[in-house]
């Protein structure tokens, strides 16, 4: 059988009633078969993301319960939220002195590695697959639960430590660094920045390295005036990933503390508490008024984020 | 060589035909009961052997069962009662099954007791813990009590007597003191930190006259008591006779991370049922006993509860065949062998007397224990208020407050109440 992708069309030509059909339809007629094979990821898109999204929208305005039937409250969820919630302010507290530490440390770290393989190494392919296991890894509950073996009291860590002579405390159940350690676990998993930015590594042409040194730049010159500045793009990138990441960040805060966000509420991160009050304390309602607010604040944030990449981020063109 | 192609779909179509068939032996009446509930490995081993004793009895029905921790159970059977996709038969607390029983989301028993769901010689006090507004909505799996969970291989290296029914809470400093003049162990503790455990709590509570929360669901205690309880931690904490706060945070709520499970203290508190499942991950004998009394001779707080239900979902459309299958879990003399204790002492007298025999010596512990609780058994105490949950939750956050010393516990008693206020007094 041949294939005459331009059939309809030429049909359409021969045709004077051609001229009348609406726009909708040679709409169709050109991009329905296209549209026919994204249906899969449509239905998806609209039954599983739109629909329950647009659902718990309306949700954030009601009681609802998961065993009854919801009833509208207004803006009562909001309200508290807002005026007599504690525990709100408290999640947003840990949530960003998570964020505002472990997205640029973790970057940092990427970027120092990613520099570092770039300098071509043999069995480059080999480091970077060794780097990127942490990420693989990453969110799984089998990582968290080695952070808390390694982090507690009687854990590798202050095993390391007793031989240099220092009595650690049990990290990992200590208010004072208990979300240090998830900061560490974050910064540990730095695989995928570090690959895209050896991507972009990659992408800096070699011919301005040879000039800067025929101009008599140093290593470390180079560095911040031609590889820093060509691969600002590359780090806004990774930036505004890294950051909603963080904002979304639940599961080391979950397996590590049970559900709970303790000791004293240390590791409560603001998923963390969305998902107590959801299906720890069956408010549904009030979770969904949650969850919408940190929309809201990512959303904010991805968007000053888009602002100011005007002021330092450098594209070619 | 070549095969047509047809001939090669006709073909494998008869192959994927036949495998399918050969997989699904129809039998057109089978019964398949879904079933969830929250526990140990020990109590999963053990379900699982009845539903497999109970599918031999009745070979058209097969019992599907699952098990989570307590953490996991509840959000899971929440969004599935809201799913409309409960399992049949669900494993319900105390604490839930008024809630639960409001909404429909279990149903009412009373019309099968008799025919599919025996329960002739069941005790009359733990027939009424399950109901909820006059009916029926849990068959009780056993009664049980608070108790001291207690290592006693640990307490003979101390060089002391394993606590005993008089045992006060000045004496659980002088337990401590000596484990700490013993140091065994690594530095062994004699107790966990039992300042943020609501049930000590309640206990503490009960044997000085009050309780942990009203008839009509408002805080039993006042700001006083719970500066005076945080205190007697703290003294506790202070001599060195309990688990130290960054070692009690340690504790998540699943049984393998309380202290005495991670070999931090010696004692732990707990439930009289839950001896079996501690036993099955210490490797030393464990024991129990009640928990400490607040001066010697004091008495009345303990009680004696329903430890779990079994409920049948509200829109179950096997609710009869449910019913028979709870009916065999609670009154089969086979049955009751497999579950022993481990869910807490059987409710029905002819299965308590069937199993007596064969009861291995912990087991036959905890079924002394909590048949003989003497001047400690008090009345049981209303079902707990909405919200109650939460106060927990605040209460364990509070006693790690005071323990890593951010809150004096005279600040921390006033804070306490008033939080926990005004989680009661919220609608939602």
């Amino acid at each position: 059988m041949t294939v005459r992708p331009f059939a309809a069309d030429a049909e359409l030509a021969g045709d004077g009633r051609a001229v009348t059909t609406s726009v909708w339809t040679r709409f169709w007629r050109r991009n329905g078969a296209g549209y026919a094979f994204l249906t899969p990821w449509l239905i998806g898109f609209f039954g599983l993301t739109v629909g329950p999204a647009l659902i718990s929208l309306y949700l954030s305005f009601t009681d609802f319960n998961l065993l009854q039937a919801p009833t509208w409250t207004g803006s009562a969820n909001f309200v508290r939220i807002f005026t007599a919630d504690p525990k709100f302010l408290q999640s947003i507290r840990v949530t960003f002195l998570f964020v505002a530490f472990s997205v640029p440390l973790k970057l940092a770290f990427a970027l120092a590695i990613a520099v570092l393989l770039n300098r071509g190494l043999r069995g480059l392919s080999l480091y970077r697959a060794v780097f990127y296991l942490p990420s693989l890894l990453g969110a799984s509950v089998a990582i968290a639960v080695l952070w808390r073996e390694l982090f507690s009291g009687d854990g590798l860590i202050n095993k390391l430590l007793a031989t240099i002579g220092i009595e650690g405390p049990s990290w990992i159940s200590n208010p004072r660094y208990a979300l240090w350690t998830l900061v560490l676990l974050s910064v540990w998993q730095f695989g995928s920045p570090m690959i895209i930015f050896l991507a972009g590594l990659r992408q800096i042409p070699r011919d301005v390295y040879e000039a800067a040194a025929i101009d008599g730049a140093g290593r470390t010159r180079q560095f911040w005036s031609i590889t820093l500045p060509l691969l600002t793009p590359v780090i806004f990138f990774n930036a505004v990933i890294q950051t909603i990441d963080a904002f979304k960040s639940f599961t080391p805060a979950f397996i590590i503390s049970s559900g709970t966000g303790n000791p004293i509420n240390s590791t409560l991160f603001y998923t963390l508490y969305l998902y107590q009050e959801a299906f720890g304390f069956f408010r549904m309602g009030y979770a969904s008024a949650l969850a919408w607010i940190l929309l809201v604040i990512i959303a904010v944030f991805t968007g000053l984020s888009f602002l100011s990449s005007r002021f330092w981020v450098h594209y070619d063109d | 060589m070549s095969i047509p192609r047809r001939q090669f779909l006709l073909g494998t179509a008869a192959i994927a035909a036949a495998g399918a068939a050969g997989l699904r032996p129809a039998f057109a009446d089978d019964i398949s009961l879904r079933q969830i509930f929250w526990g140990s490995k020990a109590r999963a081993d053990r379900t699982y052997s009845v539903n497999d004793l109970f599918a031999k009895a009745n070979p058209s029905t097969k019992v599907q069962g699952e098990f989570l921790a307590w953490n996991d159970y509840w959000p899971k059977l929440a969004t599935q009662t809201a799913g409309g996709d409960a399992p049949d038969i669900i494993q319900m607390d105390y604490r839930y099954i008024v809630e639960y029983a409001k909404r429909g989301a279990i149903a009412p028993l009373d019309e099968f007791v008799g025919k599919s769901l025996k329960l002739d010689d069941f005790d009359k006090d733990q027939l009424e813990g399950g109901k909820v507004g006059g009916k029926l909505y849990g068959i009780s799996l056993g009664a049980n009590s608070v108790a001291l969970i207690i290592n006693t291989a640990a307490f003979k290296e101390a060089g002391l007597e394993v606590p005993g029914p008089n045992f006060t809470y000045d004496d659980v400093l002088k337990a401590g003191e000596a484990f700490k003049k013993a140091n065994i162990r690594g530095g062994i503790k004699a107790f966990q930190d039992g300042s943020g455990v609501e049930p000590a709590l309640e206990n503490w509570l009960r044997q000085r006259g009050k309780a942990l929360y009203t008839a009509d669901g408002k805080l039993g205690f006042d700001a006083a008591d719970l500066t005076e309880w945080f205190k007697l931690w703290k003294s506790l904490r202070d001599a060195g006779a309990i688990v130290t706060p960054d070692n009690q945070a340690l504790d998540t709520g699943p049984l393998e991370s309380t202290m005495v499970s991670l070999g931090k203290a010696a004692v732990t508190f707990a439930n009289s049922n839950q001896l079996v499942a501690f036993q099955a991950i210490i490797k030393d004998p464990v024991t129990i006993s009640n928990f400490p009394r607040v001066a010697a001779g004091s008495k009345g707080g303990h009680y004696r509860k329903p430890s779990m239900f079994w409920s049948v979902a509200g829109g179950s459309k096997l609710k009869e065949d449910a019913t028979k299958y709870l009916s065999f879990f609670v009154g089969d003399p086979g049955a009751a062998k497999v579950l022993g204790v481990e869910r807490g002492i059987p409710c029905s007298a002819a299965v308590r007397a069937a199993i007596a025999p064969s009861l291995d010596a912990q087991s036959q512990v905890a079924l002394q224990f909590v048949s003989n609780l003497g001047d400690l058994l008090g009345p049981i105490p209303p079902p707990p208020p909405a919200n109650a949950g939460e106060v927990a939750t605040a209460l364990l956050t509070k006693s790690q407050e005071v323990a890593f010393g951010q809150q004096s516990p005279e600040d921390a008693g006033p804070a306490f109440v008033q939080q926990a206020g005004e989680i009661l007094t919220r609608k939602s």
